[in-house]
């Protein structure tokens, strides 16, 4: 087409500049005449060869037959690049705009994340609570809808090392959380740290280090470290809380591994050996310490060496402990007597080989308490406690094949996956009483439906001895990120 | 009681699950998933360089199995060869359009694969630099930061390259791991002193981003970046039917647009993917169509694949062993250049790439 107004044009002009001159002869007319002639033949020429080309090859979409004609030489006109140029200057126009009065900036590069639940509970015991405020009294209650978890994140690098990568980074989130000391409305400080990777992180085949300075999640075991996005099951395994492992502390961490294998026929890298080691506070979060005395926290993990398609992929065995120093006081008053063990060790393995996985850990505790009615006739004793937790999980769908997930889409694709697990969670707060334990067995399933956005069905049991109580939780609730 | 309303309603959920996947089992695939170990520009799911890239865009196996329902379903990875491994370990996938190192490292490794036809032969490979850098040689770039998709076949032209250019390996560079779409933002942004590439480089180029310091392109065949389409042992032994009716459709496609009268068509589809036509045009240039697409298992493309897993295992980029010869599956392509009578429509290669007389 662009080509026949070229051709069109040319005889106009031919016809034009000739009308301007003197009264033509007719030698000269008849010469017009011929050129005219010529160009008309050209033009029913090309008109053949298209149709030509047309019937031959399959059709071809308006857009790139255009570029077809560009690509065989024909100059762009001037309309054509002042299209261009307005478009372009279009653009510059409205991103400065949307810059100026409808983008949010920060001086370092920013992420915001963040975390909710929805969640409808029903139970099969009902709760009754009294207080002394009408607002907190809880009346022969079995349902409730509730949003457990409301997370706020903030990430970003402070300095980018484009040449190693020993980046330094941050985190801040806030949020009401069951991971939070914290049952009120608020919104509480969760993490707020920050990262330096001490080893170069370019070269995925090189061991890493990472020290984390500030409020963070301790490295120990398998439950305790995972963020709130990240927990397959609802309610946290009994431990975590009723240890005190949940909560996050503030300190100075280093994380790291060691020899990795890397597999990049698969894009798969699996450290031989993972390690962490801190010292922290140990009063939780957003609060100074309470005593001299630093709590030490540790994990190593050993990971079985294999390709990425071989049996024993991600089997890992580890082993967490935690020591520190709390605050002993003479029982139901406030007079410190001074301090004791709280002591925690973990044994844990994992065996998450896609489509399914199963977890282990066996935690230990050891905490000293005070008994006595003063100060002079207290005595300090220790507590042991622990805990046995195995999940198994399923997977149907490919949320956790990473490179499956990572495609090339149009639309905003996620695949589904199915996700049914059960969980058996026994707790013994002191192993020297007997029947006191409490056991938890849940059974639930995920619902992956779109990138950031799960829903969770979990049924729970409990048997808990020391309250001589036998019930059941029945938990619906949707989780979303952003 | 409480524990009989507990057990119920974990039967009731383990029940819902497994009844959908019984109902899944049929005598014919539902869907034919096929992974692709390409993506195109910003993430579009187009890609180019192959015939199979063009059956995608033109729909060719959805019209196959329509009458029959069959659906197709295309899987474009960001995540190239490895990707495509990962979604055959995983039984995600049932063809796959991939490169030859992941596809040996895959084999190696115990996937369970047959080669199927070859679809782009004689790939190059470029080393581009930012287009104001001193470097001129591939030498020069020694010491520096020099990105590579490893895991693809390109990281073994280039241990072949480098081999070839006095024993150098990607240890004599600050060898970085980056994907294509990566690599060329951090050219542009000058993170990175240099950059292997695909025909992608041309656009890079033709914007004066970059400078091409090296290529494979006019050099000796056996540095070629090589392409195939496979299938799933699983999926072939459960429905040959399917895979040949596959394998006519793609090959029929290959015959197509390996006429040259078609080259500009060809071109066009392929710069859908976001490499400009310019781009293809100029990496094509000198070379018919119809070496660049033949399907055949010929001389060439077995020796091929028999040196580069030699070379794979000398450079210790594999580990295991193939039987090459068993891994082809030259049944289907046969059969299907006896029904498309296109016997002798390809040239039939030596080992050195040379058409037989």
């Amino acid at each position: 087409m662009q080509q026949h107004r070229y051709w069109l044009g040319a005889g106009l002009l031919a016809l034009a500049g000739a009308g301007h001159a003197a009264a033509p002869s007719n030698e000269e007319l008849q010469k017009q005449i011929v050129a005219l002639k010529k160009a008309v033949e050209a033009l029913q020429q090309q008109l053949d060869q298209n149709a030509q080309a047309s019937k031959a090859a399959p059709a071809v979409p308006a857009a790139t037959a255009v570029a077809a004609s560009d690509a065989a030489g024909t100059p762009a006109t001037r309309e054509d690049l002042q299209g261009v140029q307005a478009d372009l200057e279009n653009f510059k126009y409205q991103v400065q705009r949307d810059r100026d009065t409808a983008t949010a900036t920060s001086s370092r590069a920013l992420n915001v994340g963040g975390t909710i639940q929805a969640r409808a509970a029903y139970s099969s015991q009902a709760t009754s609570t009294s207080s002394s405020t009408p607002a907190g009294v809880v009346n022969n209650r079995n349902s409730s809808f509730d949003v457990p978890t409301a997370i706020l994140a903030f990430t970003g690098n402070l300095y980018k090392d484009y040449d190693e990568g020993r980046n330094l980074g941050y985190r801040l989130s806030a949020g009401a959380s069951q991971q939070t000391a914290s049952n009120n409305s608020f919104l509480n400080l969760l993490d707020a740290y920050l990262t330096y990777s001490v080893l170069p992180t370019i070269d995925p085949a090189t061991s890493r280090l990472d020290i984390a300075f500030g409020q963070q999640l301790l490295p120990f075991g398998l439950e305790v470290p995972a963020t709130e996005d990240l927990k397959p099951v609802i309610l946290n395994a009994q431990f975590t809380t009723r240890l005190g492992l949940a909560q996050r502390q503030i300190g100075l961490i280093a994380r790291g591994d060691f020899d990795p294998v890397v597999d990049y026929g698969y894009n798969y890298r699996a450290p031989l050996l993972t390690y962490a080691f801190g010292v922290v506070n140990g009063n939780g979060p957003n609060t100074s310490d309470n005593n001299s005395a630093k709590d030490w926290v540790g994990r190593l993990a050993f990971t079985v060496p294999s390709d990425y398609n071989s049996w024993w992929r991600q089997l890992t065995v580890g082993g967490s402990f935690y020591r520190g120093k709390a605050n002993l006081f003479v029982p139901g008053t406030g007079t410190l007597v001074g301090t004791g063990d709280r002591v925690r060790y973990g044994v844990d393995v994992t065996y998450n080989h896609e489509p399914f996985g199963v977890t282990y850990e066996y935690i230990q505790g050891r905490d000293d308490t005070a008994s006595g009615t003063t100060q002079a006739n207290t005595r300090v004793s220790s507590i042991k406690s622990d805990s046995h937790t195995a999940t198994f999980f399923y997977n149907f769908g490919e949320q956790f094949v990473k490179g499956f997930r990572a495609q090339g889409r149009y639309d905003d694709w996620w695949p589904k996956s199915y996700q049914p697990f059960f969980r058996y969670d026994r707790f013994d707060p002191n192993t020297d009483k007997p029947s006191d334990e409490s056991t938890v067995y849940t059974a639930g399933l995920n619902v992956f439906f779109a990138q950031t956005t799960k829903f969770q069905l979990n049924i729970n049991h409990t048997d808990d001895k020391a309250k001589n109580q036998s019930y059941s939780d029945f938990l619906a609730q949707f989780q979303f990120g952003f | 009681m409480q524990r009989r309303h507990f057990l119920l309603s974990t039967l009731v959920l383990a029940l819902s699950l497994t009844l959908p996947a019984v109902s899944r089992a049929d005598d014919r695939p539902a869907v034919i998933r096929i992974g692709v170990a390409s993506v195109g520009t910003g993430n579009r799911p187009v890609f180019g360089g192959s015939s199979v890239a063009l059956a995608n865009v033109k729909g060719v196996l959805e019209d196959e199995f329509k009458a029959d329902g069959i659906k197709v379903e295309w899987n474009f990875f960001k995540g190239a060869g490895p990707a495509v491994n990962e979604a055959l370990a995983n039984k995600l996938i049932d063809f796959a359009w991939q490169g030859d190192l992941p596809a040996l490292i895959g084999k190696a490794g115990g996937l369970r694969t047959r080669l199927l036809i070859a679809d782009g032969t004689r790939g190059t490979a470029y080393l581009a630099v930012p287009s104001d850098s001193t470097a001129k040689t591939l030498e020069d770039l020694k010491g520096r930061k020099v990105a590579l998709f490893k895991g693809t076949n390109a990281q073994l032209v280039v241990a072949k390259v480098l081999d070839a250019r006095g024993g150098l390996s990607e240890r004599d560079f600050k060898s970085i791991n980056m994907d294509s779409a990566t690599t060329q933002a951090a050219i542009a942004t000058k993170d990175i002193d240099a950059g292997w590439f695909g025909p992608e480089v041309y656009g890079l180029v033709d914007r004066g981003i970059a400078r091409v310091v090296y290529t494979t392109k006019g050099q000796a065949p056996n540095l070629a970046r090589q392409t195939h389409f496979l299938v799933t042992e699983d999926f072939e032994k459960k429905y040959p039917q399917i895979t040949q009716r596959v394998v006519t459709a793609l090959v029929k496609q290959a015959a197509w647009a390996s006429d040259d009268k078609n080259r500009e068509q060809v071109l066009q589809q392929w710069s859908k993917s976001g490499v400009p036509y310019n781009a293809w045009k100029q990496d094509y240039d000198g070379t018919p169509l119809r070496v660049r697409l033949s399907p055949l298992f010929d001389d060439y493309f077995v020796q091929h694949y028999k040196d580069a897993l030699a070379l794979s295992k000398k450079f210790k980029l594999v580990r295991g062993d193939v039987d090459i010869d068993a891994w082809l599956e030259p049944k289907y392509q046969r059969q299907a250049l006896r029904d498309l009578k296109l016997e002798g429509y390809w040239p039939d290669n030596d080992a050195r790439g040379v058409p037989k007389k």
